[in-house]
């Protein structure tokens, strides 16, 4: 009996299965989007003299209308106009959700190697080439959608995502240079003292990094591929019911996943916890660590809402190119410098 | 208001207008073939916009008054009064030569009146309804032989 | 207007036209968010409008041939249809062309009323606008607060007339309720709130370095070309023309109380910003100055009351309430033409009333500010980016039911 339990575990906790699928990966992921959304409308309406979703469940905060509005779109009725072009429509959302969150399997979430998914060596830069596959679909689904405002939004899209990747590339891997290491478990074990974490050291790579996952993933005030005052809602004008949810989902879930690896490179992932051997210390602890960080850096990302407007699409590209890239390269600079002078060694 | 008038009837003098002081402007009504030379001569006075063009049906007299209330923005002097110009047209051929190449600001006011009145404005660079359907223009809603029927309470 | 729906032919936008090479046209509205009830055809190349369209008229009623069928009272609710939050503002021209035409002067007490109401529906106004200008700059906390803050005078409103929008307040002769008691504190109380807004406004708003990248230098009015537009109320005074008709022609109490107009020599977006807030504290100004300066008597022309029932008198008499019915059923006005302008709350509004002698005016012609304003979208958008169609469209105003009337 004791036997099935174990082997059951096993299965449950295999870390390619269990990081893709439950924690991390799809479940989480999604507890902690529907969390960040309904943060980010309570600070919000707190901010705007309001009092935001309250009366589905007065004594949560009115969490569970999150729920509530899960289940509306799951069961509301898919519009697929005839004049889209189908099976990339239909395809496209769903590869891009998918593809948006293979990074989290790339990640390790502990310093255990047993419960190391993949092996860890070009962990980083496997985590950011993953990263960068998904915003095509998003072009494609707008071009598909065969509307204006689409095909205006997707362009945009396209725009911001030449001037975002270059930069989450360079920021990225100016962590990996510090520690001497593309492998994401020794830059985490790298920082081991508070004062080491990489925002620390390297705040301006951190910056552009924050700035870049902005851009990234529509936050404010970079906004621009989904403004809805001016193309309505950007590449998902065509989208409804649980389509426009999984467009919406994989835009979270992309967020999500820059969130960790901003954790994972310059907050220290699981530190100032020490993972031990086993499940539980092991393995479950450091991943709640990572998890709570992340969620941090998510609800920072949402409360610029309400601070802030939206960027032109010129000037969120100007300022891409001319501040952040050399801003970028000046955290990359700053990098050297650090393996220089074995800061991390 | 008095000196206006007669500085209107000065610059107008050629073109016989019959200025006269209504309530709350004041009238310079000139013949539909000197509208123009009149509207320059106002521009060239400082009147450098109007603010409403319209039209008023005269059914019994089978005649359209066209009316141009013109004032003045950079002018603070002149930004107190308001000129009417405005013109008697035929009924059956509502013709008028259009004034908004003199002031920009009469170009949708004259396709307004244009859409409402069917008055033709000859020389407009895009005269075409602006607030009804063509089918509703077509019509044209504010001429007095368009009733209106309504629904009263006591009815 | 005939009973048979006729399905329109051709709707306009549907017919094919032929637009110049490497053009995109895209359709803003009416079903969109950024558009309110109109339509903006664009044509875009590559990012930069080349050709911008104004297709209004989707919430239009007429309103001019209605007035025709209508009693001379009746047209005053009419008429506020088209701008509730500015409800005193726009009737206000035409109560007084019909005065005009009358002959007679309110009592100076209704004159200062008519004011009062007038400023605290310019300041709604306006504050209705930031927070549409807000939202469509995409910043949210612009859009609430505006919106949230904009209740505390709908209810000042409120307890002058008794209804929240379409008050109906201004009518000939005078207005048609007196200065409730323990009136002047709480407009003490929601002046004082609404400065300090203000200031955070400006916090989080026109001194956040987004929105100023966003506003400074873009759809700029030059003086000269503002005139020649002929736009009007904040647009034109942002454009360094000093037009206000407060100022110019004063009307009701303006003469007697001292405010005074911003002008800004820019004429960009951000200066159409500013002036508004500008605009909002000089309003509460003069509301405090109204309520001090606030003289005593009847808020009623005597005149009106020569035929009046002797039940309705008494009330008149004790609660200083006017019921419309039998003062203005059969309201004949002396034949004439009358002209009038009032500066509403996104600018001039002026009235053409012509009356025949008879209860029904023979012609109403109102021209609103927000028509005169759809101008800008045809003469200034072209040479803009798609993005910055939504902040010109914000700063300048703009509001369809108005335009459309």
């Amino acid at each position: 009996m004791t036997d099935w339990i174990r082997l059951l575990i096993d299965i449950i906790f295999w870390p390619p299965l269990f990081q893709l699928v439950i924690a991390p990966g799809l479940v989480a992921a999604l507890l902690v989007v529907i969390f960040i959304i309904w943060f980010e409308r309570k600070t919000a309406a707190r901010v705007q003299m309001r009092i935001g979703p309250y009366h589905i469940s007065p004594r949560l905060g009115g969490f569970l209308q999150l729920f509530a509005d899960l289940t509306r779109y799951a069961f509301q009725e898919i519009i697929i106009p005839t004049a889209v072009d189908k099976p990339i429509f239909i395809g496209a959302p769903l590869t891009a959700l998918v593809l948006s969150l293979l990074p989290v399997v790339s990640m390790p979430y502990t310093s255990t190697p047993y419960y190391y998914p993949l092996p860890m060596d070009y962990s980083l830069l496997l985590t950011v080439a993953l990263s960068t596959i998904s915003p095509i679909f998003i072009v494609a689904a707008g071009w598909a959608s065969n509307n204006k405002f689409a095909v205006i939004g997707s362009l945009r899209e396209s725009f911001v995502i030449t001037a975002y990747e270059l930069l989450i590339v360079i920021t990225a891997l100016s962590g990996g240079v510090a520690a001497l290491s593309y492998n994401l478990v020794d830059i985490v074990n790298a920082q081991t003292p508070f004062y080491k974490w990489m925002i620390f050291t390297n705040p301006i790579a951190a910056l552009t990094m924050f700035a870049a996952i902005l851009m990234a993933t529509s936050g404010f005030p970079f906004e621009i591929p989904e403004a809805e005052n001016e193309i309505v809602a950007g590449a998902f004008t065509e989208y409804s019911g649980l389509m426009y949810g999984i467009n919406m989902g994989s835009a979270y879930i992309k967020r999500f996943v820059y969130s960790l690896l901003f954790t994972l490179v310059f907050l220290g992932g699981w530190l100032p916890y020490k993972p031990g051997i086993h499940l539980i210390d092991g393995y479950i602890i450091p991943l709640v660590v990572v998890l709570v960080k992340a969620t941090i850096v998510m609800a920072i990302i949402s409360f610029l809402r309400a601070v802030y407007g939206r960027f032109r699409i010129d000037q969120a590209l100007d300022g891409a190119w001319r501040i952040f890239i050399p801003l970028a390269l000046i955290g990359f600079g700053l990098a050297l410098l650090e393996a220089y002078m074995g800061v991390y060694a | 208001m008095s000196e206006l008038v007669e500085a209107l009837k000065n610059k107008l003098g050629d073109l016989n207008p019959e200025v006269s002081e209504g309530k709350g402007f004041i009238s310079v009504s000139v013949d539909s073939s000197k509208l123009r030379e009149a509207a320059k001569r106002l521009l060239e006075m400082g009147f450098d916009h109007v603010k409403t063009v319209t039209a008023v049906d005269y059914m019994k007299e089978k005649q359209f008054e066209v009316i141009y209330h013109a004032s003045s923005y950079l002018n603070t002097d002149l930004a107190k009064y308001i000129v009417e110009l405005k013109t008697r047209i035929p009924r059956d051929n509502p013709e008028v030569d259009s004034l908004s190449d003199i002031w920009v600001s009469a170009e949708f006011l004259e396709r307004e009146t244009f859409e409402f009145f069917g008055i033709n404005f000859r020389g407009h660079p895009d005269l075409r309804p602006i607030l009804l359907l063509q089918e509703v223009a077509d019509k044209h809603p504010l001429r007095k032989d368009f009733i209106v029927k309504e629904e009263g309470i006591f009815k | 207007m005939s009973t048979t729906t006729t399905i329109p032919k051709k709707l306009p936008g549907m017919d094919l036209k032929k637009i110049g090479k490497d053009l995109y046209e895209v359709f803003i509205g009416p079903q969109h968010p950024g558009s309110g009830h109109m339509r903006i055809i664009i044509r875009v190349d590559g990012d930069v409008i080349v050709e911008a369209d104004p297709d209004l008229g989707y919430v239009h009623r007429t309103m001019e041939k209605l007035a025709e069928g209508r009693e001379f009272i009746k047209i005053v609710p009419l008429m506020e249809r088209m701008a509730i939050l500015d409800a005193c503002n726009i009737t206000l021209p035409y109560v007084e062309a019909v005065e005009k035409l009358m002959d007679i002067e309110p009592p100076p007490r209704a004159k200062y009323l008519r004011v009062l109401l007038c400023e605290i529906n310019r300041v709604a106004s306006h504050l209705y606008g930031m927070g549409i200008f807000g939202v469509f700059l995409g910043h949210s906390t612009m859009y609430m607060w505006p919106f949230g803050d904009r209740e505390v005078f709908v209810e000042l409103a409120e307890k002058l007339t008794g209804a929240r929008l379409t008050h109906t307040y201004a009518i000939p002769g005078g207005v048609r309720r007196d200065l409730p008691q323990g009136f002047k504190e709480d407009a003490e109380k929601a002046v004082r709130y609404m400065f300090k807004r203000l200031e955070e406004y400006r916090k989080i708003f026109l001194d956040n370095p987004v929105i100023q990248k966003r506003l400074i230098d873009v759809g700029i009015i030059s003086k000269n070309l503002a005139a020649k537009l002929g736009i009007v109320g904040p647009n034109v005074r942002a454009s360094g023309i000093k037009y206000d008709v407060r100022i110019i022609e004063p009307y009701e109490a303006y003469d007697e109380l001292d405010f005074e107009v911003p002008v800004y020599e820019e004429g960009d977006a951000f200066a159409r910003a500013w002036i508004r807030i500008i605009e909002i504290q000089q309003s509460l100004n003069i509301i405090r100055q109204v309520l001090e300066k606030m003289p005593e008597g009847d808020p009623m022309h005597e005149k009106f009351w020569a035929k009046a029932p002797p039940l309705y008198k008494k009330v008149f008499q004790e609660t200083k309430r006017v019921k419309l019915i039998p003062l203005f059923a059969n309201l004949k006005v002396p034949a004439g033409r009358a002209f009038a302008r009032a500066e509403a709350g996104r600018g001039e509004v002026v009235y053409m009333v012509e009356s025949q002698n008879a209860m029904k005016p023979y012609r109403v012609r109102v021209v609103s500010p927000s028509f005169r304003n759809a101008i800008v979208f045809k003469y200034i958008v072209p040479g803009h980016r798609i993005a910055d169609l939504p902040a010109i469209y914000g700063s300048i105003d703009y509001f369809p039911p108005e335009a459309d009337r």
